[in-house]
C-alpha cells in the first residue's frame, strides 16, 4: 500500500504543467505609514496623470499623515472627498491608447502574484533589438515605460527607479486593502484571546470528563 | 430544572422534558473521538454565515452597476465591514472544509450504514443546498471570476434534453448573465440558508432517533453511553476554540489567500479571464466535468459524482461493523479515494492546456467512480476473508445476532404474505 501511495504521490509531483511565464521579483512591502505616505507621493507624481483610484479619496491621504498643504496642492479645486481621478480626460486616453487605463485601487490584489507582479511589471521594461520598448511581464501592455527604467543609463539610476517602483507598490498595496494594518493588530489580540479561551475550555473538558469512571 | 417560572412554562410547553430528552439525558457513546466534533462545528459555521450575511446585506447592493462598488464600500467605509466580509468569505471555505471532514468521518467509520441511511441522505441534501448557496453567493461580488463562473455553470443546463436553451434563459433571467441574474441569485442566496436551517433540524431529528454512531461501529450498551450535556457540550466547545483559532488565522492574516485575484477586477462580459477556476471546494467535481469529452456526459458525470455518496448504504455489503476500523481493505479504499480527490482537485485547478493533465484527469475520474462501483464486491470478499481470518469475539457475535434478526424478519414477512393468500 505504501509503495502504491508513494508512486501516486511521485506522479503528482512530477507533473510539470505550469506554462512558462516570466519569473516575478519578490519584494517585501513595508506597512508603516511613512513608507505608504512616500508611496502616495510617488504614485501621484508618476501615475495620476493617466490612472484613477476611484476608491481612494484625498481625505484618505490625510489619514496617512501627509501634510494638509501638500494634499491641498494636489486636489486643487476638488473637495477632500473627491476620489483620486486621472488628470487625462477619457477621450484623450481613448484616442491615445484605444482603451482606458485601468483603475488602480485594487491593482495590488488583482493579478496573480499581487504586489510582486506589479513591481516586476513596473521594472520589466527593456529595449528590444529593434529599438522599441517591451515588457518582460506583460508583453501586450499599452502603457509606455512610466519610470523610464528601460532607458536607465547606469546601475545607480536603475536602482533609484527600482526604489520608486517599490514605493509605488507600497502605496498600491495599502490602497487595495487599507484596513490591513488594523486587521493585523486586531488579529493578534483575537488569537491570544482564543488560545487562552481554548486552554480554559480544555481544562473544563478535562475536569468534566474526570467524573467518568 | 425547577422553579415557579419553569413550572409555569412546563404546563404549557415541554421545555424541561425537551432539554432532558435532547441534552441532559440524551445518550451519547462515550468513545466518540474528536472526529465527531465536526457536525457541531458545521452548525456553528452556519450561524456565523447567517449572522455576518445579514449584516453584509444591509450594505450590499444587488445591482450590476453598484455591486462591485458596494463591496468596496463595505471593505473601506463600513465600520468593521472588512471583518464582516472576510469572515463571510473565509466562512464559506470553512463550511466546506468542516462538511468534507464530517463526510469523510461518516465514510471512514461506516456511519451511513443501517439504521442511519436517512440521516446520511438528509446530509446529502444539505450538501447540495450548501453547494447551491455557495455558488450563488459567489456571483454577488460581481468580479470577473464571479461573472464567468456563473456563466460557465448556468450554461451547463443547456444539456437538458429539448428545453436546454430555455432553461438557461430561465435561470439567468436574460440571454446572458446580467443584472437579472444578480438580483435573483441575491434573493436565493438569502433564502437558501433558511431552508438549510430547516433541513438541519430534520437532520438532527433523524440523528436523535437513531443516535450517534461510534468508532467501534457496535451499538453500545447503556453503561457505555453518557449524557450529551455536560460531557459533549464541553468537548464540542473545546473543539470550537481550536476551530476558531484556525478560522481567525485565515480571517485576520491571510484572508485573500482563498480569493482569486481575478475577482478583484469588476465583471466584464467583453473580456474572458485567461483561466476560469471555481473555488477550491468545487475543484474535484469541476475536474470530473472537464474530464469527460462530451458536454452532456460531463454534466451527468459531475452531478453523479456528488450524488454517489448517497448510494453508499446500498453499495457497502459487508456486515462487519466499525467501518474502516476493522476492515483493512475498506481502509485502503478510503485513503485511495482521498488521494484521488486531491488529484482531481489539482487537475481542476490547473489549465487544461497540457495533454498529460487531461489524461491524469480522465484516469482520476475513472478511479473516482470505480472506487464506488467496486465497493459491493470488495466489501463482500473482504468480509469472507476477515471471517476466515478470525474476527474479535464480540463482533462475530453481533453479526450472528444481526443475521438471526434479519432471517426472523424475513420469515415474519413470508408468514404475513402467506396469511394474505
Amino acid at each position: 500500500m505504501k509503495k502504491l501511495l508513494k508512486i501516486m504521490l511521485l506522479g503528482c509531483l512530477s507533473m510539470s504543467v505550469h506554462a512558462e511565464e516570466a519569473k516575478l521579483e519578490k519584494i517585501q512591502v513595508p506597512k508603516d505609514k511613512p513608507s505608504i505616505a512616500r508611496g502616495a507621493e510617488d504614485w501621484i507624481n508618476n501615475c495620476l496623470t493617466c490612472h484613477t483610484m476611484k476608491y481612494v479619496k484625498y481625505r484618505d491621504l490625510l489619514s496617512l499623515g501627509i501634510d494638509k498643504a501638500k494634499v491641498d496642492g494636489w486636489r486643487g479645486e476638488a473637495s477632500l472627498d473627491t476620489p483620486l481621478t486621472a488628470q487625462m480626460p477619457d477621450a484623450v486616453a481613448m484616442a491615445t491608447f484605444a482603451k482606458l487605463p485601468p483603475d488602480l485601487s485594487l491593482m495590488a490584489q488583482a493579478r496573480d502574484g499581487g504586489p510582486n507582479y506589479v513591481y516586476s511589471y513596473l521594472i520589466g521594461y527593456y529595449v528590444k533589438p529593434d529599438g522599441s520598448v517591451g515588457n518582460h511581464i506583460f508583453a501586450e501592455t499599452k502603457m509606455p515605460d512610466p519610470l523610464g527604467i528601460s532607458s536607465a543609463a547606469n546601475a545607480a539610476e536603475r536602482a533609484d527607479k527600482q526604489k520608486t517602483a517599490r514605493s509605488i507598490v507600497t502605496f498600491l498595496t495599502w490602497a487595495a486593502d487599507p484596513h490591513a494594518g488594523e486587521r493585523d493588530t486586531l488579529g493578534k489580540y483575537v488569537i491570544v484571546y482564543l488560545v487562552v479561551l481554548s486552554a480554559l475550555l480544555y481544562a473544563v473538558k478535562k475536569q468534566i470528563w474526570s467524573r467518568l469512571k | 430544572m425547577s422553579g415557579p417560572i419553569i413550572n409555569w412554562i412546563d404546563k404549557r410547553f415541554p421545555l424541561t422534558s425537551f432539554v432532558k430528552h435532547e441534552l441532559t439525558d440524551y445518550p451519547t457513546p462515550r468513545n466518540l473521538s474528536y472526529w465527531w466534533n465536526f457536525g457541531f462545528l458545521a452548525g456553528i459555521v452556519l450561524v456565523l454565515q447567517v449572522a455576518t450575511g445579514i449584516f453584509l446585506a444591509m450594505h450590499y447592493k444587488a445591482d450590476a452597476t453598484l455591486a462591485f462598488d458596494s463591496i468596496q464600500h463595505i471593505m473601506r467605509e463600513v465600520n468593521y465591514g472588512w471583518l464582516l466580509r472576510y469572515m463571510h468569505a473565509v466562512g464559506a471555505s470553512a463550511f466546506f472544509f468542516v462538511i468534507f471532514v464530517h463526510m469523510a468521518r461518516t465514510l471512514y467509520y461506516g456511519s451511513f450504514r443501517a439504521p442511519r441511511e436517512l440521516l446520511w441522505w438528509t446530509g446529502q441534501g444539505l450538501l447540495l443546498m450548501l453547494m447551491a448557496t455557495a455558488f450563488m453567493g459567489y456571483l454577488l461580488p460581481w468580479g470577473q471570476m464571479s461573472f464567468w463562473g456563473a456563466t460557465v455553470i448556468t450554461n451547463l443546463f443547456k444539456v437538458t434534453p429539448f428545453i436546454g436553451d430555455d432553461i438557461v434563459i430561465w435561470l439567468r433571467g436574460d440571454y446572458s448573465v446580467g443584472d437579472d441574474t444578480l438580483t435573483r441569485f441575491f434573493s436565493l442566496h438569502y433564502l437558501f440558508p433558511f431552508l438549510i436551517i430547516g433541513a438541519v433540524i430534520v437532520h438532527l431529528v433523524a440523528l436523535h432517533t437513531v443516535k450517534s454512531s461510534n468508532p467501534s461501529g457496535i451499538d453500545l450498551k447503556a453503561k457505555d453511553n453518557i449524557p450529551f450535556h455536560p460531557y459533549f457540550t464541553a468537548k464540542d466547545l473545546y473543539g470550537l476554540g481550536i476551530f476558531l483559532i484556525v478560522y481567525s488565522v485565515f480571517v485576520f492574516f491571510i484572508p485573500n489567500s482563498l480569493i482569486e485575484p481575478a475577482n478583484n477586477v469588476p465583471a466584464n462580459p467583453m473580456v474572458t479571464p485567461s483561466h476560469i477556476v471555481p473555488e477550491w471546494y468545487f475543484l474535484p467535481f469541476y475536474a470530473i466535468l472537464r474530464s469527460v469529452p462530451n458536454m452532456f456526459g460531463g454534466v451527468v458525470a459531475m452531478a453523479l459524482s456528488v450524488m454517489m455518496f448517497a448510494f453508499m448504504p446500498f453499495l457497502d455489503r459487508s456486515r462487519i461493523p466499525g467501518g474502516a476500523r476493522y476492515r483493512p481493505i475498506y481502509r485502503l479504499q478510503f485513503y485511495l479515494f482521498l488521494i484521488d480527490m486531491l488529484v482531481l482537485g489539482y487537475v481542476g485547478y490547473v489549465p487544461p492546456t497540457n495533454h498529460n493533465i487531461v489524461i491524469v484527469g480522465q484516469v482520476a475520474t475513472f478511479c473516482y467512480f470505480a472506487s464506488f462501483f467496486v465497493v459491493p464486491f470488495v466489501s463482500k470478499m473482504e468480509e469472507n476473508w476477515l471471517i476466515k481470518r478470525g474476527l474479535p469475539e464480540g463482533i462475530m457475535e453481533l453479526m450472528e445476532r444481526e443475521k438471526r434478526d434479519l432471517e426472523a424478519r424475513k420469515e415474519e414477512q413470508g408468514r404475513r404474505k402467506g396469511d394474505r393468500i
